[in-house]
């Protein structure tokens, strides 16, 4: 039984961080990772709620990811429910650097980590 | 400045590649997570909201041209072109990949420089006074003082695992501009009747969510002194402060508990036991360290310079910029030059790399190379000659680091926030961007004089709020950023914790009420006062009144 538990209401998906390079990521319905939350699995079926766990903890110990988590997402609108959550996200409001991770989703596709990639 | 010897250069080599095989290993799986999280902050290392963040430390602030150069090189190579100076003077760089991590501590050793004890319950790095060395209301140059607090609290066996993280400031002038009072340990340096040069020891302050100023602990220490002395503190602290709750862990919440009489004769008791010979450094060592220091060739200059004034006449905006960012130098002809990293449109702190390189050559051409970074978040060149200013001003320009606003409304102190830290409750960069914009006009800024505005966003209280004098904290409420605010805090010699004003406010509330109360003040405001000064004059119920409307 997997080790991560929700404890919140509603929707749920799983985020994570890379390892590697520290991103912000989301598990997907093929049970991968990716960069895009648009990819994120949502569900409220318990019975996925425990594969996606299970999923988590196999991909923290293969040292896919770091510190997986569930987040409630609000049924309405599909995004993530806590202000938190949307600012990982979207990445910072502002940010100086050179492009971010969002417009390399929007650019590019999304970063995937595991699976055959 | 301080040059690492054969001793320094071989232990943060050794380190560095120690963290190499530690992250080979955590990428191999060979240790966990939770295995490997202690061995990374203890380089540095965070993971946070958006990415892996790593800490550099910048002891007392100093930097050379070559180290900011190669600061420049890892924003540009490892991270996304930018970094981010703290309120401890030091450096954050908000992007980099573990997997490049040991490539940038090996590259930060090749300028000297390390990312050890930037995080843990550990002594962290001293910080000092920006201007230490030039300013012409020192006792004497807090540098030599903090270098020798660095060595002796750098992988001190005995404190490395303090009941918290321990925090050091040392001030050598008259005026406090290392807030050494919101410090576990200020160092006041200060001369005796008989013309001696020691320090006042200040003990228990701290910001966090238990905001407390420091308190007298000893009026004089001497120099012989100081390194045993402190070390019975933090043997006291060590052995009595709390490891029970990590919110009253801090020396503070121990001073507080147990009073300052009694940690004093505890401190004393302990200081009795111990045999300061042997902890002392010797007088040739701290000639040795302090030579480092010594100031550099300055040139017989007169006071007067007639280019500088013409360019004072002719160009309003260098005028600005020097009223403003140029204080006064101890020697004739030279200038202490402030580099505001408060740009309209950036982040409070953010620099990038080519602006790095551009004061890196800035400081070479006319600072005698070296840089510092002061714990408002801006830089200085501290040395620089009168006749130089307009050609620096110039360049800063060029590298659009020449906003004029050195301790207006608009030089806010601002932590992160939720915009990259995993501890916040609200963001704090758009807070500081959106009062910047409201009061953009110089004319208005000038008018409303000295402000300290500083903002955090959690309890933790990075961003000094509890010593702005208009300090902004930025929590969550039912699901919204909302802002408490608070009034008639302050950082110097005359600290202050401020207090809360009443309820918070949302983010679009805010800059009004910020707006409000400014123009209130000017309202009020007598003569040279300050907004501090008027508070400190008037007190809060007229701001509540203005915030709030009559009760
Ligand atoms: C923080 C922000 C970004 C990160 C971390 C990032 C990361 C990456 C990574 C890891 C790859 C390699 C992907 C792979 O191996 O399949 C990549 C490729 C690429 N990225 Fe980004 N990216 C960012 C932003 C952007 C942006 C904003 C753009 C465009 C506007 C962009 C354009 C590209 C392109 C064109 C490639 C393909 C390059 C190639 O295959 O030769 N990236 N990026
Ligand atoms: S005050 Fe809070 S939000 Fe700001 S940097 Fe510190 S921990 Fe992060």
């Amino acid at each position: 039984m997997s080790t991560l538990k929700h404890k919140g209401k509603g929707p749920q998906a799983l985020t994570a961080h890379g390892l590697r390079a520290g991103p912000v990521v989301y598990l997907t319905k093929d049970y991968v990772w990716s960069t895009f939350y648009a990819d994120a699995l949502i569900t409220e079926d318990k019975a996925i709620i425990e594969k996606m766990g299970d999923a988590g903890d196999r991909d923290d110990e293969a040292n896919l990811i770091v510190g997986p988590y569930f987040i409630d997402v609000d049924p309405e609108t599909g995004l993530p429910a806590r202000y938190r959550e949307k600012f990982r996200m979207n990445g910072p409001s502002f940010d100086p650097g050179v492009p971010t991770h969002i417009d390399h989703n929007k650019h590019t596709g999304a970063v995937i980590i595991g699976g055959d990639k | 400045m301080y040059r690492y010897d054969e001793f320094d250069h071989q232990f943060v080599r050794a380190r560095t590649a120690q963290f190499r095989s530690q992250v080979d290993r955590r990428l191999n799986g060979t240790i966990t997570e939770d295995q490997f999280k202690p061995l990374r902050l203890m380089n540095g290392l965070y993971l946070q909201l958006h990415a892996y963040m790593l800490r550099v430390a910048v002891p007392y602030g100093t930097l050379s041209s070559k180290q900011m150069r190669q600061l420049g090189m890892i924003a540009d190579k490892y991270d996304r072109g930018y970094g981010h100076f703290t309120t401890r003077q030091n450096i954050q760089f908000n992007w980099p990949e573990l997997t490049d991590v040991a490539d940038i501590l090996d590259d930060l050793a090749d300028v000297e420089m390390h990312a050890i004890q930037t995080s843990g319950n550990c002594i962290r790095n001293v910080t000092s006074d920006p201007w230490s060395g030039s300013t012409a209301d020192e006792i004497e140059d807090p540098r030599p003082t903090c270098e020798i607090l660095r060595q002796w609290s750098s992988l001190h066996p005995e404190f490395t695992f303090l009941p918290r993280k321990f925090k050091i400031a040392v001030n050598g002038a008259t005026e406090d501009r290392a807030a050494i009072r919101a410090h576990d340990i200020g160092l006041q340096i200060v001369k005796n009747d008989d013309g001696e040069i020691g320090y006042h020891v200040l003990v228990g302050g701290g910001l966090g969510r238990t905001p407390i100023m420091a308190q007298s602990l000893n009026e004089f220490v001497s120099k012989a002194e100081l390194l045993p002395y402190l070390e019975a503190c933090m043997r006291v602290y060590n052995r009595y402060g709390r490891r029970d709750n990590k919110y009253k862990a801090r020396i503070k919440i121990l001073v507080q508990e147990e009073g300052i009489d009694k940690f004093r004769s505890e401190v004393e008791k302990e200081y009795a036991n111990l045999t300061p010979a042997d902890i002392a450094v010797d007088q040739e060592e701290i000639a040795r360290i302090t030579a480092y220091f010594s100031p550099p060739e300055y040139e017989d200059l007169s006071d007067v310079d007639t280019d500088y004034q013409r360019a004072l006449e002719k160009d309003a905006a260098f005028k600005s910029w020097n009223d403003n960012n140029v204080a006064t130098h101890k020697v004739a002809g030279y200038a202490i030059a402030n580099i505001s990293l408060k740009p309209i449109d950036g982040a409070p702190g953010d620099i990038t790399g080519e602006q790095m390189r551009a004061v890196a050559d800035m400081a070479d051409v006319f600072s005698f190379g070296e840089i510092r970074a002061t714990h408002e978040q801006n830089l200085v060149l501290a040395n620089v000659k009168k006749s130089d200013l307009f050609a620096l001003y110039l360049r800063l320009k060029d590298a659009k680091l020449a906003d004029d606003n050195i301790g207006l409304i608009s030089d806010i102190i601002c932590c992160p926030g939720m915009d990259y830290c995993a501890l916040a409750t609200a963001r704090s960069i758009p807070i500081a961007q959106q009062i910047y914009e409201r009061f953009a006009d110089p004319v208005r800024q000038k008018a409303i004089g000295e402000m300290k505005i500083k903002i955090s966003g959690c309890i933790n209280a990075c961003g000094h709020h509890h010593v702005g004098h208009i300090g902004i904290l930025g929590l969550e409420k039912s699901g919204v950023e909302n802002y408490q605010v608070k009034l008639g805090g302050d950082a110097t010699e005359t600290a202050a914790v401020g207090a809360v004003t009443g309820k918070g406010f949302g983010a679009e509330e805010l800059i009004d009420a910020i707006e409000r109360m400014v123009d209130f003040y000017l309202t009020q405001k007598q003569g040279e006062e300050r907004f501090l000064d008027t508070y400190r004059r008037i007190g809060m119920d007229p701001f509540k009144e203005v915030l709030y409307g009559a009760a």
